[in-house]
């Protein structure tokens, strides 16, 4: 109870921590999602505490990622209007991109000869945490490793984006929030949000879009590319 | 104090409506998770104005804002599959890199594209 309570506080108090030094210095490497998880995997390992009392405390927060998701009613339904305006480019990018998210997933890590559970964890990593997990699950992957991979996908689109962003010199701000909520999740939709306010709500519309595609498409591609 | 007690409220609404949505969709055996049902419930009272959007606003505002933490203890989840990534980290790095400078090109050349060719026709 105590040991619970207390992975809770430790969590809470080095992602603020971490929140505060991202915000002084924001360089990718400070970002909270990678430096709060790592700080709190060298305390586990140096006092020996389990994953399994850490987290009796620490799922509360995983709890809250259920009504967190829900959350993304209130921007859905603020910039409907935006949605609307830019339906085509929106719907059929992010239909495309988030075929071409498994497609290339499944492919490349086949090429690579991954085992089948890492191929099938590494499937839904683009989408959000909870779909991702969820999707993982029903086609045989396992949601913890999807959740890593979904974070590195997040970390890794958040610093390469605007690196791709620049190269293709794609202009647009509906454009470039697309890119970035399709391919990386909620850490591309924050990165969108320091371009502008467009993009950064495209961004999280495609990201919504993106999941509920992925959700709906996954198992039917992957019997088609059984 | 009374923005801090709205937001809890509305916090705690949300997190009861979560509730609600995964006993449906597990009740009715429905493959999509509770989270996207919801998101297209809301939406939908939303929009015909069955419930208004102050009820749930700063609530929402505040879930977002700290979307990272939650995600969290997920990626702690990472030292329980330490062989995993000792062995196949390269290769899973190399899959993620590629896969999403892919997914980028394709869905940021096509958006513009499009994007362009409206704004070709409108002027």
């Amino acid at each position: 109870m105590i040991l619970a309570l207390f992975s809770l506080i430790l969590t809470i108090g080095l992602y603020w921590g971490a929140k505060w030094c991202y915000k002084t210095k924001p360089k990718v490497y400070l970002s909270p999602l990678l430096t709060t998880p790592l700080l709190i995997v060298a305390f586990l390992l140096w006092t020996h505490i389990s994953y399994e009392s850490y987290n009796t405390g620490a799922q509360w927060l995983s709890n809250m990622l259920q009504p967190a998701t829900i959350a993304f009613a209130v921007p859905l339904y603020k910039y409907f209007n935006i949605l609307k305006k830019h339906a085509t480019e929106i719907l059929v990018s992010v239909l495309s991109g988030s075929v071409v998210a498994i497609v290339s997933s499944l492919f490349l890590a086949r090429g690579l000869h991954l085992n089948t559970q890492i191929v099938d964890s590494l499937i839904p990593r683009s989408v959000t945490t909870p779909i991702a997990m969820g999707v993982s699950e029903t086609i045989g992957g396992v949601p913890a490793i999807t959740a890593v991979f979904v974070i590195m996908t997040g970390l890794m689109g958040a610093v390469i984006g605007p690196i791709v962003i620049r190269l293709l010199r794609i202009e647009n701000e509906i454009a470039r929030g697309v890119l970035l909520g399709t391919s990386a999740h909620g850490a591309g939709t924050s990165k969108a949000f320091e371009f502008s306010s467009i993009a950064g709500t495209i961004s999280s519309l495609s990201m919504i879009l993106a999941a509920l595609i992925t959700l709906c498409v996954t198992p039917w591609l992957m019997a088609l590319m059984l | 104090m009374v923005t801090i007690m709205k937001g809890m409220g509305q916090i705690i609404l949300l997190c009861v409506f979560s509730l609600i949505m995964n006993k449906f969709v597990e009740v009715l055996h429905w493959k999509i998770p509770g989270s996207i049902l919801g998101i297209i419930v809301i939406f939908v009272l939303l929009q015909t104005k069955i419930i208004r959007l102050e009820w749930i606003e700063l609530g929402a505002k505040w879930l977002l804002a700290e979307l990272l933490l939650f995600f969290i203890p997920s990626a702690v989840g990472i030292i329980k599959y330490q062989h995993i990534l000792v062995d196949n980290g390269v290769r899973v790095v190399f899959v993620i890199t590629l896969s999403t400078i892919i997914v980028m090109a394709c869905t940021g050349l096509l958006a513009n594209k499009i994007a362009e060719r409206k704004e070709q026709k409108s002027s």
